[in-house]
C-alpha cells in the first residue's frame, strides 16, 4: 500500500472482463450418462485442458446414487506452460493451485430413463475460500435441472465473477498474524475505513479527472481519525463495514437474488475451504477416549509408545511426509473433503507448507495409479476396498469408526534408529514423554470449554512452531548449526535465540522424546520448503536483532535477573519502534499466552530506566491500531501503574518518545497507509 | 466369503444385491461408483461388492479382484445385442491372475421377460464350455422376484473351497 498510485489503478480497474485473474476461472457441468458413466457436460468459458473424463468422474463421487446432494472439493494442478506468465505464482515458483467446489445432486424423476437425473456443477477458482461459492452452486445448479444449457453457466459466471472485493482491505503477514489470533471483532476496523476512503478517493478522482485544484488521494489519506470515524456513519452506499474485522461483507447477485457472501479476511497458508479441527478432533478422540487400542508401532508416528494420541499419530504422519487416506464410508465425500482439509491446516499450523499441494480431499479409484505416484499424500474416500489394500497407504483414517490404523507393512518396515540418535539416547533407554498427551488433553478441555474454531488452531500453530524450534535445537546441537533458524548471534543485540528451556536436563530430554519425529521430518518437501520460507522471511523481516519469540518467553517463563530483565525492556524499547515492528512483536504476544503481561510487569521494575523503557514501548503500542487492543487488555492494575509513570516522568521532563529520535510518541502517525492514532483510553 | 458381481450396465446387479440384502424388490438408480452389503444365508456370510457396469467405468473393476472369491456376473438375458459385448468382459475378467481361484457364478438375469435367452443360450453365448480350470454355473434368475437366487448363493457355498470358506 506504499505505492497507493498503482494500488489505486488496480482497485478503480474495469470489470471482470478484461481481468486477468477473474475470481473464478471456470464453470463446469458433468452428468453420470446412463449408458457412458461420468461425462463432462458443458465448460465455461472455454475448455480446461485435461483429461475432462477424470475431472468428470471426480465429479459425481462414489455412490452418490444413494444420497440426495453431496459437496466434493478437489484441485486442479496447472503445468507451467498452462499458466499465463504475468500471473502471480506461489514462493515456490509453482503455480497457484486451482479450487474446484463441487456440488453434486441426483433428482428422482419418474419421467427419466432408469428413475433418475444425477449432474454436478462445479467452480474452480483461485480463491482458497471457495466455501463462499456454495449458495450460489445451490442456487445454480437447480436452475441448470431447468435449463440445462451453455447460458446457465455463463450466467454464473458473470455472475461470481462480478463480486465486488475493491473495499477489502489488503493486511501483511503479521496483520494477519495477529488478526487470526484474536478474537476482537474491531481488529484492523481501521483498514476497512482506509480501503473505503481509498475507493470513494479513487472515484472523486475519476468523476473530477478534468477538473484541476481538486483533492488528490493523499487527502483522503491525510484525514484525521475522527473524520474517517464520521465517515463512517455516512451512508456509504454499498460499501459498509463488516460487522466482525475477521470477514469482509460483499454480495454476488445471482438471477436478481442478492446473496450474501463473507470473506475470511486473515487467509492463513494451507487454509482451504471452511473445514473445522474441533471435528476432526471430536472424530479420532472419541472412540480412543473411550477404548483406546495399541497401535503398531513406528518410531515417527507412535512417539508416546502404543498409547499416543490419535491427533498426534496424524500430525506425526503429517510431518513426516507418510501417505494418509481418509475413508469415510457412506458418509457425504464433502464431510471426507473437510477432515483431509482440516488434517492440512493441522500440520500447517499455517507456517509449514506443502500439504495442501499433495493432497486430494476427495478421490475415488480410478485415481489411484496417479495417487500411488504420489510420495506422501494426504487423500479422501469414500470407498471401503481401500481399507483392504494397506499397501496403498501408511495410515488410513477411518472417518465411519473413529480410528487410526497404522499400516502393517510401515509398521514391519520400520527403518533402525538413525546414527544421531546416540548423543541423546545413550543415558536413558527409554524414550521420554514428549508432553503430548498432556498437550492433548489441554486441547480437549479447550474443546469441552466452548473455546472456539480460532482458539484451537492458534493452539496447533503453537504446537508446529514449537516443534520447529525443537527440530533447530536439535540441528545445532548434532550439526553445530542449522537451517532452521536464520541468523547470527553476532548480530544480536540481546544474546539468545530459540527454543527456551530452564535446564539443560530438560532440553536434552525434549530434544530426545522428539528426535525421531525431527529426523522424519528433516527430509520432507515441507522442511525444505520452510527453509526457503525463511531466507525468504529474513530479507523482508523488520526486526533482525532481537529473537522477539526467545526473550518474550524467557520473560514470561524464566526467573531473570533484575539486570537480565533490564536489558531486555531497553532492547525492546529500541527494536519495536515502527508499525511493521510493532506488528511483528504483536504476533508473540497473543491474547493466550497473557498478552503484554510479561512486558507490562516491567512497570513494576527496580531499575528506573527499565521502567522508563516499558512505559516507552508499551505508549507506542497503545497508539497502534492493534497494539491498542493488547493494551486494552491489560488489567486496570497495570494500566493505573502505566498512568503513574508516565506523570512522573512527564514532571521530571523526560522526555518521552521514541528512542530511535522518530518524533512524536503520541498520536504518531503509524505509517504504512497513513492511519493516525489518537491518544489511548483508560476505560 | 467375498462375492464381487459384475455384468454390463442395467443387468440388474443392484437389485439383485437388494432383494438378497432385504428381501424386496427395491427401485434402481445407476450405481455410481460401488454398493456393497453383507447377506448371510444359510449361516455363511456373503459380502457382496456390486461394482458400477458403464463402459467407461469397467476398468475400476480390477480394482476390486484381489481376494475375491465368487464372481457374480449378471446377464441380461433379453439383450440379444450386447451378449458378445457381455462375454468380452467376462472373459477379460477370468484372465485377471487375482481372478484365477475365484467361483463363476452367472445369472441370466431378466427370465420373466418375453423372448428372453435360455440359460443354456446363455452357456453358449458366453463360450462357457471353452474355459479350462474354472468351476462355474449358470442360473436362470428374476432378481424382481427373488427367483434363483438363494439358488446361486447355495451353489457358491457348496463349492468354496473349505479352506477359503473358513477364512
Amino acid at each position: 500500500m506504499s505505492d497507493k498510485a498503482s494500488s489505486i489503478q488496480r482497485y478503480s480497474g474495469a470489470s471482470f472482463i478484461d481481468n486477468p485473474n477473474p475470481h473464478v476461472e471456470y464453470i463446469l457441468v458433468a452428468e453420470f450418462a446412463l449408458k457412458g458413466g461420468p461425462s463432462m457436460e458443458h465448460q465455461y468459458p472455454t475448455e480446461i485442458r485435461g483429461d475432462e473424463h477424470t475431472l468428470a468422474e471426480l465429479m459425481l463421487p462414489d455412490q452418490i446414487h444413494k444420497r440426495e446432494s453431496d459437496w466434493t472439493i478437489f484441485f486442479l494442478h496447472k503445468s507451467a506452460d498452462q499458466v499465463d506468465p504475468n500471473a502471480e505464482q506461489d514462493p515456490t515458483g509453482m503455480p497457484p493451485l486451482v479450487y474446484v467446489l463441487n456440488l453434486v445432486m441426483t433428482k428422482y424423476e419418474k419421467d427419466a430413463v432408469r428413475g433418475a437425473r444425477c449432474k454436478a456443477m462445479a467452480i474452480c477458482t483461485r480463491h482458497s475460500f471457495l466455501h463462499i461459492y456454495k449458495p450460489i452452486l445451490l442456487l445454480a445448479l437447480e436452475e441448470y435441472f431447468k435449463s440445462p444449457t451453455l447460458e446457465t453457466l455463463a450466467e454464473v459466471y458473470e455472475s461470481v465473477n462480478s463480486m465486488d472485493l475493491s473495499a477489502m482491505p489488503e493486511l501483511s503477514t503479521f496483520e494477519r498474524h495477529i488478526l487470526s489470533m484474536s478474537d476482537n471483532k474491531e481488529m484492523f476496523v481501521e483498514k476497512f475505513e482506509e480501503a473505503i476512503q481509498r475507493i470513494q478517493g479513487s472515484q472523486a478522482e475519476e468523476d473530477r479527472k478534468s477538473g484541476p485544484g481538486v483533492s488528490s488521494p493523499d487527502d483522503t489519506t491525510s484525514q484525521s481519525y475522527i473524520d474517517l470515524l464520521q465517515g463512517r456513519k455516512k451512508p456509504l452506499g454499498r460499501l459498509q463495514i463488516s460487522r466482525d474485522t475477521h470477514e469482509f461483507e460483499t454480495k454476488v447477485v445471482y438471477g436478481k437474488i442478492p446473496v450474501p457472501i463473507k470473506i475470511p479476511v486473515a487467509v492463513m497458508p494451507e487454509t482451504v475451504g471452511d473445514f473445522s479441527l474441533i471435528q476432526l478432533i471430536t472424530t479420532f478422540h472419541t472412540p480412543h477416549a473411550q477404548n483406546p487400542q495399541p497401535f503398531a508401532l513406528h518410531p515417527h508416528l507412535t512417539t508416546n509408545g502404543p498409547f499416543t494420541h490419535p491427533i498426534i499419530i496424524l500430525i506425526n504422519a503429517l510431518l513426516t511426509e507418510k501417505r494418509i487416506i481418509f475413508l469415510g464410508h457412506n458418509k457425504p465425500s464433502g464431510l471426507v473433503a473437510d477432515h483431509v482439509l482440516a488434517a492440512c491446516a493441522l500440520a500447517s499450523g499455517g507456517i509449514l507448507r506443502g500439504f495442501t499441494r499433495h493432497a486430494f480431499p476427495y478421490t475415488d479409484l480410478s485415481k489411484i495409479d496417479e495417487l500411488l505416484r504420489v510420495q506422501g499424500f494426504i487423500a479422501g474416500v469414500t470407498n471401503p476396498n481401500f481399507a483392504n489394500k494397506p499397501e496403498w497407504w501408511d495410515v488410513l483414517c477411518d472417518i465411519q469408526t473413529g480410528r487410526i490404523k497404522i499400516s502393517p507393512r510401515l509398521a514391519s518396515a520400520a527403518s533402525d534408529p538413525s546414527p544421531s540418535s546416540s548423543l541423546f539416547s545413550s543415558s536413558s533407554p527409554s524414550i521420554p514423554d514428549t508432553g503430548d498427551n498432556a498437550f492433548m488433553e489441554s486441547i480437549l478441555h479447550s474443546i469441552t470449554s466452548r473455546y472456539g474454531e480460532r482458539a484451537i488452531r492458534t493452539r496447533f500453530r503453537d504446537w508446529i512452531a514449537r516443534f520447529i524450534r525443537l527440530a533447530a535445537a536439535f540441528e545445532e546441537a548434532v550439526y553445530g548449526a542449522s537451517a532452521l533458524w536464520v541468523g547470527s548471534e553476532e548480530d544480536l543485540v540481546v544474546k539468545g535465540h530459540g527454543q527456551v528451556w530452564p535446564d539443560e536436563i530438560s532440553k536434552n530430554r525434549d530434544l530426545q522424546a522428539n528426535l525421531a519425529r525431527i529426523e522424519g521430518w528433516r527430509q520432507t518437501r515441507s522442511y525444505y520448503a520452510y527453509i526457503q520460507d525463511l531466507v525468504q522471511q529474513a530479507k523482508t523481516l523488520p526486526i533482525k536483532s532481537l529473537d522477539l519469540q526467545h526473550h518474550i518467553t524467557r520473560l514470561r517463563t524464566l526467573p531473570l535477573t533484575p539486570a537480565d530483565s533490564a536489558r531486555l525492556y531497553i532492547a525492546l524499547n529500541q527494536c519495536v519502534v515502527t508499525y511493521e515492528e510493532i506488528n511483528q512483536f504483536l504476533c508473540h504476544v497473543p491474547e493466550n499466552q497473557g498478552g503484554l503481561h510479561p512486558i507490562a510487569l516491567g512497570l513494576f521494575h527496580p531499575d528506573p530506566k527499565a521502567r522508563q523503557a516499558v512505559v516507552e514501548l508499551l505508549e507506542r503500542i497503545g497508539g497502534h491500531v492493534a497494539g491498542k487492543h493488547f493494551f486494552g487488555g491489560l488489567g486496570r492494575w497495570y494500566r493505573l501503574a502505566f498512568v503513574r509513570l508516565k506523570g512522573e516522568m512527564v514532571s521530571k521532563g523526560g522526555e518521552l518518545g521514541s528512542p530511535r529520535g522518530t518524533p512524536g510518541g503520541l498520536g504518531m502517525a503509524m505509517g504504512d497507509g497513513g492511519l493516525t492514532m489518537g491518544g489511548l483510553s483508560l476505560s | 466369503m467375498r462375492l464381487l458381481m459384475l455384468g454390463l450396465d442395467a443387468a440388474g446387479k443392484t437389485t439383485i444385491l437388494y432383494k438378497l440384502r432385504l428381501n424386496q424388490g427395491v427401485t434402481t438408480i445407476p450405481t455410481v461408483g460401488f454398493n456393497v452389503e453383507t447377506v448371510t444365508y444359510k449361516n455363511v456370510k456373503f459380502n457382496v461388492w456390486d461394482v458400477g457396469g458403464q463402459d467407461k467405468i469397467r476398468p475400476l473393476w480390477r480394482h476390486y479382484f484381489s481376494g475375491t472369491q465368487g464372481l457374480v456376473f449378471v446377464i441380461d438375458s433379453s439383450d440379444r445385442e450386447r451378449i458378445d459385448e457381455a462375454r468380452q468382459e467376462l472373459h477379460r475378467i477370468l484372465q485377471d491372475r487375482e481372478m484365477k481361484d475365484s467361483l463363476l457364478l452367472v445369472f441370466a438375469n431378466k427370465q420373466d421377460l418375453a423372448g428372453c435367452m435360455t440359460p443354456s443360450e446363455v452357456t453358449e453365448k458366453l463360450e462357457l464350455q471353452k474355459l479350462k480350470d474354472r468351476i462355474w454355473y449358470v442360473v436362470p434368475s428374476c432378481a424382481t422376484s427373488g427367483e434363483g437366487l438363494f439358488e446361486g448363493l447355495g451353489w457358491l457355498s457348496n463349492n468354496v473351497k473349505t479352506d477359503i470358506k473358513a477364512k
